[in-house]
């Protein structure tokens, strides 16, 4: 039985080929039929390129038109002159910085973004170096209960981190946007995987010499781990950047708002100004999509591997 | 000798404690210890100052009576049990144990809706509103990304020039800050007749819609049942048979689908997440070896065929990860439905993590938004470990 099923299939296998006219003919509809997959292709890539991206168009258009000309100059067509402003508006972006206070929630948050990546960058190095090369009694029994910390949503843990940072004294505050978000239990584990590949020899031979395993990891594994504390930091930045929902309960005045929530304060104050709105979203995001388009290829690569990691 | 490596032993041990010292104090004082403290919370009247303890009342607010609550639970068990029924082994009598597990899992969502439906008549109606636009979010959105990224993936693992400029580009609507890429849609989905939406349904020759200002049901938009169902449930509640009026009052909120306004978030949802699940997806499609394409090609494997028999079961490690932080996300849905909610919407685009941070922050009722809060704990816990178990047997892993 299972002999002749077995030739059966090889000699369907064998004679399909032969069942198909000439070769020249075959040869034409395979390259034909290869053209119109391509053509396919290339059309679909094409709209779904188009859909990712026409947002940014219609906020780059938009940002530069007169309050007019947001209401009576639309269009969905980003090829035709109607979806662009007849004169750019470049004073939109002024006024969204000045008037709108957009330029004091833009320095805020890079203070606050630099901060708690300086501090995520040293308290996950030191801790990932301890879980990749030292050996002590339950570093995996806490290693593992920090990591069960990833699973907690964030909005389970505001009103105790309210009472616990207002009785600190810190609304309103620096040390509110920044230290709550300088352990990082995900930052420690990705250290820790690249750490863990760094070879054995070479830190034994340092420590053998007499260095301490701080100085081993500032001198030593610092340097060569370049590209993953990079990353590390891009993604800190751009969750800090990001912030909304903890920076609106702890700031009250506008001493250290972020921009996330200036903007958001903005859309829900602003009226009518699309044209403001615009400017003002372009503001907030320059500077996390200048720093990914710096470095692209890297971050990309980051964000495709650690999705499969966790 | 033994004395010095045991001192070389402890100062290694003290020298780990120190090292991780920074990170485990932030972690234990802003991840740990606040769960225990919301716990603590919910168990007082606290109006920004602490205010009587008060026990478990909280939680009835939330759930009307205790009663509610043990149908919801007994519910709940049932369908645990027949779930496992259903999915033991081969051995036995495999027709009768089919048959009791259907009977159980019937009765455990009957229970379960009599619970709910109670909860709607004497509990938190919105904290339940809140949780059904939960579930229609996780529903509206994860099932479509998955498969518009694994589409667009495939698209992507071909060969082909500016492969990747292409990868690139469809990350950035991932990367860009929430807040930023919602205020442009939140004008994109204006109520006027200029806005871009309105301008694309205008192509479809439709009417301007409301979009994110749209608190009634799509189906209900769509079909108009609307009239008929409430009709019905007045006809059924003036009969006098009470349980029966409230079971379809409250079917009927589930009748009436996501408003026209989740609909929209959710279309914000999948253009910011598709590119995002791509690249995940592209991830695990590269590592399938292109001989075993040829080979399936041979075999005379369709295309439908390679992708049921090949694709899915390469690249389940990704959609298992993808399904699990996309429901986890809805739960901790918040910048952009805080910029695209509306009050016309009237709540119906508010999932849990929204209603709790309004019932904490602008009613200050931080004792009842803190029961909310445990609440949501259980269920995200909840949800993990049924997705674990759920998908772990179905997930390839490689040999």
């Amino acid at each position: 039985m299972m002999g002749r099923r077995r030739s059966g299939a090889a000699r369907r296998r064998r004679i399909r080929p032969l069942k198909r006219a000439s070769p020249a003919v075959a040869v034409r509809i395979a390259t034909s039929r290869r053209i119109a997959g391509r053509t396919l292709f290339y059309f679909l890539l094409s709209a779904a390129a188009f859909i990712a991206f026409i947002p940014f168009l219609y906020m780059a258009a938009n940002s530069l038109k007169t309050l007019g000309e947001t209401i009576t100059r639309v269009s969905a067509d980003p090829f035709s002159p109607q979806f662009w402003p007849t004169v750019p508006q470049w004073h939109n972006f002024v006024q969204a910085l000045r008037d709108e206070n957009m330029g004091h929630y833009l320095l805020n948050s890079l203070i606050i973004s630099m901060t708690t990546v300086a501090g995520v960058l040293v308290t996950s190095s030191l801790a990932a170096y301890a879980f990749a090369r030292l050996r002590f009694a339950g570093s995996r029994l806490i290693f593992s209960v920090l990591l069960a910390t990833l699973m907690i949503p964030d909005t389970v843990l505001l009103i105790p981190n309210f009472l616990v940072v207002a009785r600190l004294g810190w609304l309103n505050r620096l040390p509110a946007l920044t230290v709550p978000f300088m352990g990082s239990a995900f930052f420690i584990f990705l250290l820790r995987q690249f750490f863990k590949q760094i070879p054995a020899s070479l830190i034994e031979s340092a420590r053998m010499e007499g260095a301490s395993n701080l100085r081993v990891l500032v001198q030593i594994v610092v340097p060569l781990s370049g590209a993953p504390l990079f990353t590390a930091g891009f993604l800190v930045f751009s969750d800090s950047w990001n912030a909304l929902q903890w920076p609106l309960v702890v700031t009250q005045t506008d001493r250290w708002r972020p921009i996330a929530v200036g903007l958001a304060k903005f859309i829900s104050e602003a009226g009518p100004y699309t044209q403001l709105r615009m400017a003002g979203a372009i503001i907030a995001l320059l500077p996390t999509v200048v720093l990914f388009v710096a470095a692209q290829r890297q971050i990309t690569e980051a964000i495709a591997s650690t999705g499969i990691k966790s | 000798m033994r004395s010095g490596g045991l001192s070389r032993r402890i100062k290694e041990n003290l020298e780990g404690y120190a090292f991780i010292a920074p990170a485990v104090g932030l972690i234990g004082l802003f991840s740990v210890f606040p769960i225990f403290f919301t716990g603590y919370i919910s168990l007082f009247r606290w109006r920004i100052r602490r205010g009587d303890f008060v026990g478990l009342s909280n939680y009835l607010v939330a759930f009307g009576t205790w009663g509610n609550l043990a149908i919801l639970a007994a519910g709940l068990v049932l369908i645990y049990l027949a779930l496992r029924l259903l999915r033991t082994g081969p051995t036995g009598a495999r027709a009768a144990r089919v048959t009791v597990g259907a009977a159980a899992l019937t009765g455990g969502i009957a229970l379960a809706i009599v619970a709910l439906a109670g909860v709607m008549r004497t509990g938190d109606t919105d904290l339940l509103t809140s949780l059904r636009v939960t579930v229609w979010y996780s529903l509206g959105t994860v099932p479509a990304q998955l498969a518009l990224g694994l589409a667009l993936a495939v698209l992507l693992n071909r060969k082909f020039r500016g492969r990747q400029t292409y990868r690139v580009l469809f990350l950035i609507p991932y990367i860009v800050p929430t807040v930023a890429a919602a205020a442009v849609f939140e004008r994109i989905f204006s109520l006027r007749p200029e806005a871009l939406a309105n301008q694309v349904a205008a192509l479809f020759a439709l009417r301007p819609l409301q979009w994110l200002y749209e608190p009634r049901g799509i189906f209900q938009l769509l079909f108009g049942f609307d009239a008929r169902i409430s009709a019905g449930t007045i006809a059924v509640g003036s009969s006098g048979v009470g349980i029966v009026a409230w079971v379809l009052a409250y079917l009927r909120s589930w009748a009436v689908g996501p408003s026209l306004a989740l609909v929209a978030v959710g279309l914000f949802n999948w253009w910011v997440f598709v590119g995002y699940y791509a690249l995940i997806f592209l991830n695990g499609l590269s590592q399938i070896p292109k001989q075993i394409y040829d080979a399936a090609e041979v075999d005379g494997a369709g295309r439908f065929m390679i992708l049921r028999k090949i694709i899915l079961p390469l690249v389940s490690p990704s959609t298992y990860f993808l399904t699990l932080i996309g429901v986890i996300g809805t739960f901790k849905a918040f910048n952009h439905i805080y910029i695209l909610r509306t009050a016309a919407a009237q709540g119906t685009v508010d999932p849990m993590s929204v209603y709790l941070f309004f019932t904490f922050f602008h009613q200050a009722r931080f004792g009842y938004a803190s029961a909310v809060a445990v609440l949501l704990f259980l269920i995200v816990l909840g949800l993990t470990l049924l997705q674990r178990r759920l998908m772990e047997r179905r997930t390839f892993y490689g040999e």
